[in-house]
């Protein structure tokens, strides 16, 4: 079917919101995961004499290194989906019942 | 003869997938991808208040579609416009109608979307409303049953026009996927590894139409299940992947995404179908534009 240019601007609108938080999620989301997975080690070496010393340190440097690399990412990805001109509301899951779904 | 239609643009069959997997956020942050319920006769948009149809006839067919789909599913293999609905129009003296709607939202909010449509269609048909014959595939069958439901609540006159319903590998009782991932999503979401939450995490984003495919839940609150809609005929159309009907296959996955007893409602209390067929060799998506999916129909319709 024809689309008019409006209606092709407005798709276009609504992919750059979806893709732009699809990344600012995705990248939060990831931050947990890449951390849940560190801590696994970090776990491991904690427990050992030999590195338990600079485990920790270790622990909160790359926790603190990978974290400030993903939220930057979310917050650029969060910086241009401003550009779609939508209301900037969280990916979650809308309950059918909620007042403004 | 059988007038070809315009075919959907890409962009809408990609907002179509999106709205069938995020579609009830999609309309909550009023996004453009978000579809629309609107009635379609062959390719135009329909207005509601003043519909268009040339000529328009006394009976209408209404083709819904499942989950994200489009009602181009409903097209033969390089046959744009020409489907079951135009077929059977033709055959009946019809008027063929398709119906396109955000298959994310939840199915009973579809269903009083599609009721209220309906009621002003039918007011506004430029002759005399007779016959309904409403026809869905997978979520599209559900909907109408929703619509159905919704119609009598709210007293609309609509109801009382519909001759038959036909549904096409509707999941009255589930589809396994919905459930598995329902499943999925629980089970990761009690494990105590965060990497593991954020996995239900995600299954968790899936829309409200996706969830009340878990269990074919049709009304809000899980209010139960409503009868079938008195004094019309219902037919129901379940297809397998292997040829063989014993084959395991078929046993595990039906049509791929519906089991054989789910589509024909083999558990619902009180339920009589009028007649029920199963095309072995024929999955979910191929129900939609298959011709011996047409005979049935023609047998059972015409």
């Amino acid at each position: 079917m024809n689309r008019t240019r409006e209606q092709s601007i407005q798709w276009w609108l609504g992919i750059l919101d979806v893709s732009a938080t699809g990344v600012a999620e995705g990248a939060l989301r990831l931050e947990r995961v890449h951390h849940a997975i560190a801590d696994e080690s970090f776990n491991i070496l904690a427990r050992i004499p030999v590195t338990r010393p600079v485990s920790e340190p270790v622990r909160v440097a790359h926790h603190g290194i990978s974290s400030l690399s993903y939220r930057t990412v979310a917050y650029i990805a969060t910086s241009v989906q401003k550009l779609s001109g939508l209301q900037g509301k969280p990916l979650m899951r809308i309950s059918a019942e909620s007042p403004a779904a | 003869m059988t007038q070809p239609t315009r075919s959907a643009h890409w962009q809408d069959h990609a907002s179509a997938i999106l709205s069938g997997f995020l579609g009830d956020w999609l309309e909550h942050r009023a996004n453009p991808l978000a579809v629309g319920l609107q009635f379609f006769h062959q390719g135009v948009p329909l207005c509601l208040e003043q519909p268009e149809a040339d000529p328009p006839r006394r009976t209408l067919v209404v083709m819904v579609h499942g989950l994200t789909e489009l009602e181009s599913i409903w097209d033969y293999p390089g046959q744009p416009g020409i489907n079951y609905g135009t077929q059977l129009a033709e055959l009946l003296g019809a008027t063929p109608l398709c119906l396109r709607y955000n298959s994310g939202r939840a199915i009973y909010r579809n269903g009083e979307a599609l009721s209220e449509a309906l009621n002003t269609l039918t007011s506004h048909w430029p002759v005399p409303v007779e016959n309904l014959i409403l026809v869905g595939h997978s979520m599209g069958g559900l909907l109408i049953r929703s619509a159905c439901h919704a119609g009598i609540h709210a007293e609309h006159g609509w109801p009382s026009l519909v001759d038959s319903c036909v549904y096409v590998g509707s999941p009255h009782e589930g589809s396994w996927l919905a459930k598995a991932a329902h499943s999925a999503a629980g089970l990761m979401n009690r494990q105590s590894r965060d990497y593991l939450k954020v996995v239900g995490d995600v299954l968790d984003l899936r829309s409200e139409g996706i969830r009340n495919l878990s269990r074919g839940e049709l009304l809000a609150d899980q209010q139960g299940m409503p009868p079938l809609l008195p004094g019309a005929r219902h037919f129901a159309i379940s297809g397998l992947l292997a040829n063989n009907p014993d084959h395991p296959l078929n046993t595990l996955f039906g049509d791929a995404l519906v089991l054989d007893s789910s589509a024909r409602g083999a558990h619902q209390p009180g339920w009589q179908l009028t007649a029920t067929a199963c095309f072995p060799g024929i999955d979910h998506i191929r129900l939609t534009h298959h011709d011996k999916v047409y005979q049935q129909l023609k047998e059972w319709l015409a």
